[in-house]
């Protein structure tokens, strides 16, 4: 393994005629992490995906996939990477046995026992043509293809929108054994205990641009937790006294608070000191790193 | 009546560019039945030696009423036109109901809380419409030239547009049952094309048997029961009018009696099937495997059979009395080797159908997402595209030469003359150029111009306009020449002229190149 960045983009720009689907954005995934890439619908994800696989031509800034420009070297960037699209269509006339030859054969090179193996796994039974497949088995095919073809990176464009939560947990633990054999992934998701679970750093985009980056531990310890309590009625002057110079606010019995992370012990304390009871303190979730720029107008 | 709407809506591209084909071809031809033959006496030599020629028999049917300029353009614009709708009606048929199934389309319209049969009875409802655009254009496309053609009336007219409009529909309402029966708009497809490949051949015998009745069994009979400028017998028409709701009913009842997304005949299951390829234009050759080999078969059998019915036209022409349509294809020079030619003309524009349809599904591929699960396995963006070039270019020359080997083989012995074989064959195998130069457009549409891939088939309707209509209609010679089917040399003359076969093979050379060049610069559409 290198320290080189597995996938280095910065300024990337796309536009569509008049439209911009991404601008200025900057996605950094290390070699052998599980990045997140998170982003309301709209938000461009499949467009950054699509230039990363050298499918688009970016209209400006620079983008390194492996070390190489997706743009020029589109083949070679792409031998080593698995794609699972988000909407995955097949040929129909062919079975999902069928399919996972065509598409090895294409690659050149193939692991037969981990297909093998994977097949097993996701219960998928690939003698039936594709056509009489469900949106959940067609991804299966899809996933086994790019879990077994021996490749440095996973590059998953909502894998799993169809799995069934058996199967979501079948690929959780796949994800993991990628990342334990040193493969990058790339994961761009919505369901958020999913990128929780698996993700080391998360990118969250919105409009085409960058909003917030970074490990998300570290994420977590900039995000408030959640602090509600129940204090008496006789209290409630005295405690939105208390509590003003911290910048917090107490409108009535019912106390619901969004505290920075450091000063949670203070107000805990301060809580309990006027008597609050049905105290609980949440810590961020990524779900409200999420919300708190997901509420957009949609475009 | 949202549904209905919501049909036209969807396919009015496909069902207005036929409309348009079709009532133009109604329109511009009857003058030319006028101003073919100079004398009533050579028209009438003409459809004396008609009446007894198998080939036009079987092509067109038997020529009925005196002869006149009306009742030939019936006669012989009257049959293109009927297999012209019976395709049409195939098509828009499987494409309102099994390919709605197919893609989803039609569960959408289903959870919006419409009623399960609507979905059909609304493309029943869209197929009246379109018979009934049809005979209105078709009746006001014959019955302008009213005054000017012999035996042209308004009600002969409104006859031929009503046998036109109703071809169709019996044949869209067949195919609605049809689309019940097969589990896939593919197999719909088969059926459908097989049933009118069935009603042909009923017509044809009934034709060269100068028996009446199967003709009252073939939607393609109508013509020949209906007697458009002749006999207007309208009451035919309420009989056709009458199966066409039969059959509508018909698909009601066994829609009823089967699974969403499934049809009476039960799949095949394919078991444990292996694909060993190693290159992608091996996973295009076995993907397009059966559609050459369907298109193999049927384009053999049609053209070979096409090639040898000729002897009739040959002798005619040899005599020099053949005149209207076929006349015009023929032209002057060796009667067997313009006979061959213009065998070969039709078997080209197939061709070229094939090549086209081939490279369009690269395009089709792309926005899909199938293109991008190739790419994703590290092979060059040009690639896909290439391979289905390739394809196109294998395919249409297992086609052509089957077809001029099985002609070689057939049509000398039927139709005699010097270097019969050697012309059947190389007038067939010569098209692949033609068919090549169609492929290199497309290709380049789709690397340059995707959005505009739709325009891939002008150069296959402009050049089988200008090969079969152009003498006829009076084209200039210079602008006929435009069109890609007419240049294939006569290979049984002294010495042959091949230099425009060559100028077609160059210019789709490089109309490939530049489509795959465009295509590895540009972005790729879709998933």
């Amino acid at each position: 393994m290198n320290d080189d960045p597995a996938i280095d983009v910065t300024g990337l720009v796309k536009r569509f005629g008049g439209f911009t689907a991404v601008s200025d954005l900057d996605l950094r995934v290390r070699t052998g992490e599980v990045h997140g890439f998170l982003g309301p619908n709209g938000a461009g994800k499949s467009t950054t995906i699509r230039v990363l696989l050298g499918f688009y031509r970016a209209t400006a800034g620079r983008v390194r996939v492996l070390g190489l420009d997706p743009a020029r070297h589109a083949a070679q960037v792409n031998r080593h990477i698995s794609y699972v699209p988000g909407d995955v269509a097949l040929w129909p006339n062919l079975t999902g046995q069928e399919v996972l030859d065509a598409l090895a054969g294409l690659r050149g090179t193939r692991d037969p026992a981990a297909e093998r193996r994977l097949i097993a796994e996701f219960a998928l039974n690939p003698r039936k043509p594709v056509r009489t497949y469900s949106k959940g088995n067609r991804q299966k095919v899809i996933l086994i293809a790019a879990l077994a073809a021996p490749t440095r990176m996973l590059v998953l464009d909502e894998p799993t929108s169809g799995l069934d939560p058996l199967m979501e947990e079948v690929f959780r633990r796949c994800v993991r054994e990628a990342a334990d054999a040193g493969r990058t992934v790339l994961l761009s998701s919505h369901i958020l205990a999913e990128v929780e679970a698996l993700c080391e750093s998360v990118t969250i985009i919105k409009d085409g641009r960058l909003v917030e980056h970074g490990r998300l531990e570290d994420m977590r310890h900039i995000a408030a937790s959640e602090v509600t309590a129940r204090v008496p009625a006789e209290q409630v002057a005295a405690l939105a006294e208390r509590l003003r110079p911290i910048g917090l606010t107490v409108t009535g019995p019912d106390v619901h608070l969004s505290v920075p992370r450091q000063r949670v012990r203070d107000v805990l304390g301060v809580l309990a000191a006027f008597e609050a009871s049905d105290i609980t303190c949440t810590p961020a979730r990524l779900e409200d790193l999420f919300l708190r720029h997901y509420e957009v107008a949609s475009r | 009546m949202t549904a209905v709407r919501l049909m036209l809506r969807r396919h009015r591209l496909m069902i207005i560019s036929w409309s348009v084909l079709l009532i133009v071809l109604s329109a511009v031809t009857p003058s030319s039945y006028q101003s073919t033959y100079r004398t009533p006496a050579q028209r009438l030599t003409a459809v004396e030696l008609a009446r007894h020629n198998p080939a036009t028999t079987l092509l067109y049917g038997r020529l009925s009423g005196s002869g006149t300029p009306a009742s030939m353009y019936v006669w012989e614009v009257g049959a293109i036109a009927g297999v012209l709708v019976a395709i049409m009606a195939v098509l828009l048929a499987v494409a309102l109901t099994r390919a709605a199934e197919d893609d989803g389309t039609l569960e959408l319209l289903l959870s919006c809380g419409v009623g399960r049969r609507v979905p059909l009875l609304g493309a029943f409802a869209v197929l009246g419409i379109v018979a009934a655009g049809l005979t209105v254009g078709c009746t006001a496309g014959a019955g302008l030239a009213t005054g000017r053609v012999d035996g042209v009336t308004w009600p002969g007219a409104v006859a031929f547009g009503s046998v036109t409009g109703m071809t169709f529909l019996v044949f869209g309402a067949l195919t609605l049952v049809l689309a019940q029966v097969a589990g896939t708009a593919r197999g719909a497809h088969v059926l459908g094309f097989a049933v009118f490949g069935i009603a042909f051949a009923v017509r044809a015998v009934a034709d060269e048997r100068n028996a009446g009745w199967p003709d009252w069994l073939s939607p393609l009979g109508l013509r020949a029961t209906v007697r458009p400028f002749t006999g207007d017998r309208w009451w035919v028409l309420a009989i056709h009018v009458a199966v066409a709701l039969a059959l509508a009913g018909l698909a009601v009842l066994l829609s009823d009696r089967r699974e969403y997304g499934a049809g009476l005949v039960p799949p095949r299951e394919p078991g444990d099937t292996r694909l060993n390829i190693r290159t992608g234009f091996g996973l295009t050759a076995r993907l397009s495997r059966r559609s050459v080999l369907a298109w193999t078969v049927a384009v053999a059998c049609v053209g070979t059979l096409f090639s040898a019915m000729g002897s009739g036209v040959v002798r005619q022409s040899r005599s020099g009395d053949l005149g209207g349509f076929l006349g015009a294809q023929l032209g002057s020079g060796d009667p067997v080797a313009a006979y061959f030619a213009y065998s070969g003309t039709v078997v080209g524009m197939a061709v070229a159908a094939f090549a086209v349809l081939t490279v369009l599904q690269a395009r089709h591929d792309e926005v899909t997402g199938l293109t991008g699960h190739a790419l994703a396995t590290g092979v060059r963006r040009w690639e896909p595209l290439v391979w289905n070039v390739a394809a196109a270019g294998a395919g249409s020359a297992v086609i052509l030469v089957a077809t001029g080997a099985l002609s070689a083989v057939i049509a000398p012995p039927v139709i005699g003359g010097t270097h019969a074989a050697v012309r059947a064959f190389a007038y067939s195998a010569g098209q692949w150029p033609a068919a090549m130069a169609c492929a290199g457009w497309t290709t380049l549409l789709i690397g340059v111009r995707p959005r505009w891939a739709w325009l891939a088939w002008a150069p296959v309707v402009a050049g089988g306009g200008l090969a079969l209509l152009g003498r006829l209609l009076g084209v200039p010679r210079g602008v006929q020449r435009l069109g890609v089917f007419q240049h294939v040399p006569d290979l049984g003359a002294a010495s042959p002229d091949l230099r425009a076969l060559g100028l077609l093979l160059l210019v789709s050379g490089a109309a490939c190149l530049l489509g795959v060049a465009g295509m590895a610069r540009r972005d790729l559409a879709g998933g």
